[in-house]
C-alpha cells in the first residue's frame, strides 16, 4: 500500500518536529503522535502533513506527552488526549439543588458607561451618515431611492448594521478550514477599509476553538465516525435526490429514523434535512388557526418563523418564569379565543432544553406540574441539550430523569452534538405520522443525504452502545425508557464498527468529559470573578461583557494570544441591549488543559477589561487550576 | 429600581438637548404656529385639558403600536373572572388531539411510498428486492453515484469531518462554502451568491429578507409552496397574475402603478416573484419578457429557478442561459443545489449588495448552520462537470424529447408542461362525456381580480377521482418496474387547489430506450386504470 509510506513518512516528519520542538522546551521524553484512527485511506497524510504548523501555538500536542501505556486514537488537534479518569463527571440534577442561580446585578458605572458608550456610538453613527451623505453621496447611493426603484435596504433600516455592527465585524463570518473540533483553522483575513471588505492575507492560524457546536466531539475526520460515513459515500453517494415522499426515500432514512426513535426512547421518530426547518416546516403541521401557541419569549428565531408560518395565536411569556406560564395560562384558558370567547381547538407549549445564548436549562419538571393541569400539549425543542445533557445523553429529560414519553413532541437538531446536520422531531406514532404527512418536509423540502444519515446513525449508535448478540434479547431492554444498546441488526449491515462504539466505551467517555468540562469552566469562571449565566452543566457558557467596546476587544486578544483562541461575541438584537456577552461552547473533545488555557486567557483579559464584577468568592487561578477535580465534585458552588 | 433610573440619567440629558433642536425644526414646519397656538392656549384656559390631550395622544399611539402577542387585559373584550371561576374554566377545557390520526386514505399513501435499497440511481433497486427505471428522484444530469464527486466526498470529509457545527456567523464558514459560492456566481455570471442548507428554506427567507410590509409583490397565481410561506412570512401587499400569463401581469403592473398615482402613495419597494420552471405544471416562464416588463416598471425580480437550474440551457444554467438573458437582469435568482446539483442545499444569486444583505437578514442562513462541506465540494464538482460535459444536456433533451414522443399522444392524459422540461406532468384526461372537459374553462374574457389568488376561471376538475386514478396509476407502473411518483401537495394548505399530476422526472443517466420503455409502461398504466374506469 502507498499510502503506508506516505504516512509513515509523514509521522516521522511529524516526529521530527516535534523532537525539535521538546528540545527547546528542554522535555526529553519522546513527544507522542497522535496516531490517527485510521490506517485505510490516504487521508492520515493530510491529518498529519496539514499543519505548516509548528507547534508554537501549543496547540498540535499535548503538553504532557503520554505514557508509553497509554495509547490515543484521535488527532490531539480534533479530539484532545485526556488519559486521566479524575476529569470526568456525570451530571444530573440533584432534586432539590438549586435549580436557578440568582441573577446577579452589574455594578451601576458599568450599566452607566454602557447606555453612554450606545448613545455615543448612536451619535457619532448618525454624524457619520450626515457627513457623509453630502461628502460621498456615491457611497450612499444603494440606501436611497434611485431612478424609481426605492432602495432595498433603506440608510434607516440599515444604521445598526452599518454604524454599529461593522465596527466588530471581523469577529463575524471568520472563514475557517478543516474539522470544527478541538481546534480550528482560521484563514486569517484583512481588511484595507475598516471592515467594508476584506482580502485574505493568505496565512492560517490554528486556534482554540471553543465556539462550534461540537459537544460530544463527532466533529472528526478520523475515527469510527468518518470510517462509516466513507464507507457510506462510497456505496450511496452524496445524494438522496428527492423529498421523502416523491422518490427521496432510501433504506437509510428509515433506519435512521428508527434509531432516533429508540435513542430519544419515543415510539417514533422523523428526520429532516435542515434543522431550522424542522422547526419551521413541521410547527405549522401541528397548529393552526384557532389555536394557541404559547412561546418562551427567549425561544430561537426557526420557532418563531414556524409559529408565524402556522397561523396559530402567539402569547409569550417571560423566559423560563413559571409564574408567567401559570398567569397567562389561566388567562388565556378563562378567556378563550380573541373576540369570539370561543375554547381553544389547542394550546401547545413551545420551550427550549438548553438555551442557547442564556445556558439556562427548561425548568422542565415544573411545566410537566403545569401541563398535567392545564392540558396543554408540550413541545420541547433540543437543539442543544440532545446529546450534551444528561447520563446517558438523552438530553434535558435525561438530565431530570423524566419519561421521554411525556413530553408531546421533542425536537432536537443534528448539527451540534451529532456533528452531523439536520433535525428530527419524535414522539408517538400517531403524531409522527401525521407529521410525515402534513408537514412541509415530506412533500416537499429535500430529503436528508446519505453521508449525513450516516453520520448520524453512527454517531448516536456511538453514543448509545451496540449489542451484537440476537435480536431476542434487546426486544425485552426497550421496555425501558432508555434502552442499553443498540442490536447490530438495526444498523446497516455495511457499517464498519469501531470496538470502542461497540462497548459504549467511546460514548460514554465523551458524555463525562463534556461534563466534566463544562462543569469546570461554569464554576472556575464565577470563582475567578466573573458574571456568567445559566446551569453550572450546561455546555454553553455565556460570559457577561456588557460594553458593546469590550466585545471586539475581548475577541480580539483571544484570538491574538499565544495559543490562540476564537470566542463567539453575542449583542442586541440577539441579547438584550446591555448584556452583551461571549459565549463558550464547551466539547468533549477539549482537554483539562485546554480549559486551564481558556481560564488563563480570560483571567488576564478580564483584569484589562474590568470584567470581573460578580460577588462570588474570589480563588486565585493557580487555586482553581489545581483543585479542578475538587470544584467540579461539589454540591454546591462555595 | 434607582439602577434603571441611574442608568436612564445620560438619556434624559440627550433628550433635552435635542428638545431644543427639535423645537426649532418644529417651528419650521408650516402650519406648526397654529398647533403651537392652539396648545399654548388650551393650556392657559384649562391645564387640565393638556394633560386629558396628552393622555389621549398616547392612548391613541399605544393602542396602535400594540402587537396582537400582548395581552389584551384592558381591552373590551376581556371577561373579569375569579379565581374560582378560572379553575372550573380550566377543568371544563378539553383540548382537540395534537395530531389528527390518518385516514385510511393518508395511510395508504404514506405505505405506498417506495423505499430505494442502497444507491439511487436510474436504476435503483427497492426494499421490494425489485429493479426498477427511475422516473422519480430529482437527478436530472446524472450526478447522483458520480465516481468523481464521490471521490471527491471522501477527500473532503477526510478533511473537514462531516458537520459544520456552526452557523456561517460563528465559525461555519469554510473555504469550501466561499468556493462553491463563487463557483455559482461564475457560472450564472452573476456578481455574488450565497448558499442556503436546504432549498425548500432557500426562497422562504430570501423574500422576507427584502420585502417587508408596505411593499408591493405581484406573484404568479401557480408558484410553489415555498414561495407561498415567503410571501406571507414578508406580510407586504401581495398582488396576483394569472398562471404564466405576461399580459395579466402586465396589467396588474399597470393596475398597481395607477392605484399608487391615484392614491398619492410613497414609492416602496416591488418585487415580481415567479418560477422559472413551475414546480406545479412544468410550464417555462418567458424570461426576456418579463425583464422587459420588469424593466419597464421598476420591479426588480425574484425568479425560483430551483428546477430549472441545472436542467436546462446549453450546459444547465438555466433559463438565463436558455435565453440568453444575462442573469444581473435578474435581482434574485433563486435555486437549489439539491435537485440541480444532486447535493443539498440552496442558493440566491445577484449582486452582491442583494447578497450581502442576506448575510444579516436572511433568517433561516443567519439562524441555521452551514451546509457540510461534503455537500458543498460535490456541488462545486458538479458544476465543474456540467460546464466541461455539455453532452449531458444534449441527451437529457433527447431523453425528454422521447418521452414525450410517446405520452403526447395519448388519449386518457394531458401535459400541460413545457416541451423542454425536465419535469413532465401529467395530467389524466378523462373522455367521459358526464364531465365538463376541464382544461377549457369557459373563458368570460375578463380580468382576474389581483387582491385574490383564484383566478376568476379556476380549472375544473374532480380532485378526488383524478387523484386516485393517478395514484392507481403509479402504483401499476411501479407493478411493472418504473418508478414514477404523484407531485405530491398539501391539499389545504396550498393557496390554491393545484390540480393532481404525476409528475415524471426525466434523467439523462438513462438511455433513450430505457426512457421510451419506461414512457410505454407508463401509457400502458394510464391506458388500463382510465380504461378500467370506463
Ligand atoms: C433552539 C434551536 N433550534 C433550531 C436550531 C436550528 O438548527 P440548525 O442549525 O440545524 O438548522 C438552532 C440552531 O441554532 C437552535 O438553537
Amino acid at each position: 500500500m502507498s499510502t503506508a509510506a506516505s504516512y509513515l513518512s509523514a509521522v516521522s516528519q511529524a516526529d521530527a518536529r516535534a523532537r525539535k520542538l521538546s528540545d527547546t522546551d528542554s522535555t526529553t521524553s519522546t513527544p507522542a503522535l497522535s496516531l490517527s484512527s485510521s490506517v485505510t485511506s490516504s487521508s492520515t497524510e493530510t491529518v498529519l502533513d496539514d499543519a505548516p504548523f509548528e507547534n508554537l501555538d501549543g496547540l498540535s500536542y499535548p503538553k504532557v506527552p503520554p505514557t508509553s501505556e497509554q495509547v490515543f486514537k484521535t488527532v490531539h488537534s480534533e479530539f484532545g488526549h485526556c488519559a486521566n479518569e479524575s476529569f470526568r463527571y456525570t451530571a444530573r440534577y440533584q432534586p432539590g439543588g438549586q435549580f436557578a442561580r440568582p441573577e446577579q446585578e452589574p455594578p451601576h458605572y458599568v450599566l452607566l458607561s454602557t447606555y453612554l458608550s450606545y448613545l455615543l456610538l448612536i451619535c457619532v453613527g448618525h454624524l457619520r451618515d450626515f457627513i457623509g451623505k453630502r461628502m460621498r453621496p456615491s457611497s450612499y447611493k444603494h440606501l436611497m431611492k434611485q431612478d424609481g426603484y426605492m432602495a432595498l435596504n433603506s440608510d434607516f433600516d440599515s444604521f445598526y448594521t452599518r454604524r454599529l455592527m461593522l465596527r466588530i465585524d471581523d469577529c463575524f463570518f471568520q472563514p475557517v478550514t478543516g474539522v470544527p473540533g478541538r481546534t480550528i483553522v482560521l484563514l486569517d483575513r484583512s481588511s484595507p477599509d475598516y471592515n467594508i471588505t476584506y482580502y485574505p492575507t493568505g496565512t492560517r492560524t490554528r486556534a482554540l476553538n471553543i465556539s462550534s457546536y461540537n459537544y460530544l466531539g463527532f466533529a472528526q475526520a478520523t475515527g469510527g465516525c468518518a470510517d462509516a460515513v466513507e464507507e457510506s459515500v462510497r456505496r450511496y453517494g452524496v445524494a438522496a435526490c428527492g423529498t421523502r415522499l416523491e422518490g427521496g426515500s432510501l433504506d437509510l432514512h428509515l433506519q435512521a429514523e428508527a434509531l432516533v426513535a429508540r435513542f430519544i426512547g419515543t415510539e417514533d421518530a422523523l428526520i429532516s434535512s435542515m434543522g431550522f426547518a424542522t422547526n419551521s416546516t413541521i410547527i405549522p403541521a401541528l397548529v393552526s388557526k384557532g389555536s394557541l401557541v404559547i412561546s418562551d419569549e427567549l425561544n430561537h428565531a426557526s420557532i418563531r418563523f414556524g409559529v408565524r408560518l402556522s397561523g396559530a395565536n402567539v402569547r409569550m411569556f417571560k423566559h423560563n418564569n413559571m409564574e408567567s406560564l401559570e398567569q397567562l395560562l389561566r388567562e388565556v384558558i378563562s378567556q378563550g379565543q380573541p373576540k369570539t370567547h370561543r375554547p381553544w381547538k389547542k394550546i401547545l407549549v413551545i420551550v427550549e432544553g438548553l438555551y442557547s445564548m442564556e445556558g439556562n436549562l427548561c425548568n422542565l419538571p415544573a411545566v410537566l406540574e403545569l401541563k398535567k393541569k392545564y392540558k396543554f400539549y408540550l413541545f420541547v425543542d433540543e437543539a442543544h441539550s440532545i446529546g450534551a445533557l444528561g447520563p446517558h445523553g438523552r438530553g434535558v429529560c435525561d438530565y431530570f430523569g423524566i419519561n421521554p414519553r411525556s413530553v408531546d413532541i421533542l425536537m432536537g437538531t443534528f448539527t451540534k452534538s451529532f456533528g452531523a446536520a439536520g433535525g428530527y422531531i419524535a414522539g408517538n406514532k400517531n403524531i409522527i405520522d401525521r407529521l410525515r404527512t402534513s408537514g412541509h418536509t415530506g412533500a416537499y423540502a429535500e430529503a436528508m443525504t446519505p453521508p449525513v444519515l450516516t453520520q448520524v446513525i453512527a454517531s448516536t449508535a456511538s453514543i448509545m452502545g451496540i449489542s451484537i448478540q440476537d435480536k431476542n434479547s434487546s426486544l425485552q431492554s426497550q421496555a425501558v425508557a432508555y434502552p442499553g444498546p443498540v442490536p447490530s441488526s438495526a444498523l446497516p449491515p455495511w457499517m464498519p464498527l469501531a470496538p470502542t462504539m461497540i462497548d459504549g466505551t467511546d460514548g460514554a467517555m465523551r458524555l463525562r468529559r463534556l461534563a466534566f468540562n463544562a462543569r469546570y469552566l461554569n464554576r472556575a469562571l464565577r470563582l475567578l470573578g466573573f458574571l456568567t449565566y445559566g446551569n453550572d452543566d450546561s455546555p454553553v457558557v455565556p460570559l457577561l461583557l456588557f460594553n458593546p467596546g469590550k466585545m471586539a476587544v475581548f475577541a480580539r486578544l483571544m484570538r491574538t494570544r499565544a495559543t490562540p483562541i476564537v470566542v463567539v461575541i453575542v449583542a442586541y438584537p440577539a441579547t438584550p441591549l446591555v448584556t452583551s456577552r461571549v459565549r463558550f461552547c464547551l466539547s468533549a473533545s477539549h482537554t483539562k488543559e485546554d480549559i486551564d488555557t481558556v481560564l488563563t486567557a480570560c483571567d488576564e483579559i478580564g483584569d484589562l477589561l474590568d470584567l470581573k464584577q460578580g460577588t462570588c468568592g474570589r480563588w486565585p487561578l493557580e487555586e482553581i487550576m489545581a483543585r479542578a477535580v475538587e470544584i467540579v465534585q461539589m454540591k454546591e458552588m462555595p | 429600581m434607582s439602577t434603571t433610573t441611574a442608568a436612564l440619567e445620560p438619556v434624559f440629558t440627550f433628550l433635552a438637548s435635542t428638545y431644543g433642536t427639535l423645537e426649532t425644526n418644529f417651528y419650521k414646519i408650516p402650519g406648526s404656529h397654529v398647533v403651537a397656538r392652539y396648545v399654548k392656549s388650551s393650556h392657559q384656559n384649562d391645564p387640565g385639558r393638556t394633560v386629558l390631550e396628552i393622555m389621549l395622544f398616547i392612548f391613541a399611539v399605544r393602542t396602535l403600536l400594540q402587537s396582537r402577542t400582548r395581552a389584551d387585559r384592558s381591552g373590551k373584550h376581556f371577561i373579569k373572572f375569579d379565581e374560582k371561576e378560572i379553575d372550573e374554566l380550566v377543568d371544563e377545557w378539553t383540548p382537540e388531539p395534537l395530531g389528527a390520526e390518518l385516514t385510511s386514505k393518508e395511510k395508504a399513501h404514506l405505505d405506498a411510498v417506495p423505499v430505494i435499497a442502497g444507491p439511487t440511481g436510474p436504476k435503483p433497486r427497492l426494499t421490494t428486492g425489485k429493479t426498477v427505471l427511475n422516473l422519480a428522484s430529482y437527478n436530472f444530469t446524472g450526478l447522483a453515484g458520480n465516481e468523481t464527486i464521490n471521490q471527491k466526498a471522501v477527500e473532503v470529509l477526510r478533511r473537514y469531518g462531516l458537520g459544520s457545527c456552526g452557523p456561517p456567523g460563528f465559525y461555519g464558514t469554510q473555504d469550501v462554502h466561499i468556493q462553491l459560492e463563487k463557483d455559482i456566481a461564475d457560472f450564472l455570471g452573476t456578481e455574488a451568491s450565497i448558499l442556503y442548507s436546504q432549498a425548500f428554506s432557500t426562497i422562504s427567507s430570501v423574500i422576507p429578507a427584502f420585502s417587508k410590509r408596505g411593499d408591493i409583490i405581484v406573484a404568479d397565481r401557480g408558484v410553489n409552496f415555498a414561495i407561498q410561506k415567503g410571501l406571507q412570512i414578508s406580510r407586504s401587499t401581495i398582488r396576483w397574475y394569472d398562471h404564466n400569463d405576461l399580459h395579466s401581469l402586465e396589467q396588474v403592473l399597470e393596475s398597481v402603478e395607477k392605484e399608487r398615482r391615484k392614491k398619492g402613495l410613497p414609492l416602496t419597494r416591488r418585487f415580481i416573484v415567479t418560477e422559472g420552471i413551475f414546480d406545479c405544471d412544468g410550464l417555462i416562464s418567458d424570461l426576456p419578457k418579463l425583464v422587459e416588463l420588469k424593466n419597464k416598471y421598476k420591479y426588480r425580480l425574484i425568479l425560483d429557478e430551483s428546477i430549472s437550474f441545472g436542467t436546462i440551457g446549453r450546459t444547465g444554467r438555466g433559463l438565463t442561459e436558455l435565453y440568453n438573458v444575462p442573469a444581473t437582469q435578474v435581482d434574485m435568482l433563486v435555486g437549489s443545489v439539491a435537485n440541480g446539483l444532486a447535493a443539498g442545499g440552496g442558493f440566491c444569486a445577484g449582486s452582491s449588495i442583494v447578497v450581502n444583505h442576506q448575510r444579516i437578514n436572511g433568517t433561516s442562513f443567519v439562524f441555521s448552520a452551514a451546509m457540510p462541506a461534503m455537500l458543498a465540494v460535490a456541488a462545486s464538482e458538479g458544476i465543474n462537470i456540467l460546464r466541461n460535459t455539455p453532452s449531458i444536456l444534449t441527451s437529457l433533451q433527447e431523453n425528454i424529447r422521447a418521452i414525450h414522443s410517446v405520452l403526447d399522444k395519448v388519449d386518457c392524459i394531458t401535459i400541460p408542461s413545457h416541451p423542454a422540461s425536465a419535469t413532465i406532468h401529467l395530467w389524466v384526461r378523462l373522455p367521459s362525456p358526464t364531465h365538463l372537459s376541464p382544461t377549457a374553462p369557459v373563458s368570460s374574457g375578463k380580468p382576474s381580480n389581483p387582491l385574490s389568488v383564484i383566478p376568476r376561471d379556476p380549472m375544473q376538475f374532480d380532485y378526488d377521482l383524478e387523484e386516485k386514478l393517478l395514484q392507481d396509476i403509479v402504483e401499476e407502473a411501479l407493478a411493472q418496474g418504473v418508478m414514477i411518483t404523484r407531485a405530491k401537495t398539501l391539499r389545504g394548505q396550498e393557496l390554491t387547489e393545484v390540480r393532481p399530476s404525476i409528475r415524471i422526472a426525466v434523467t439523462s443517466a438513462l438511455s433513450k430506450k430505457d426512457c421510451e420503455k419506461a414512457a410505454n409502461v407508463v401509457k400502458a398504466a394510464f391506458i388500463k386504470v382510465v380504461g378500467r374506469r370506463r
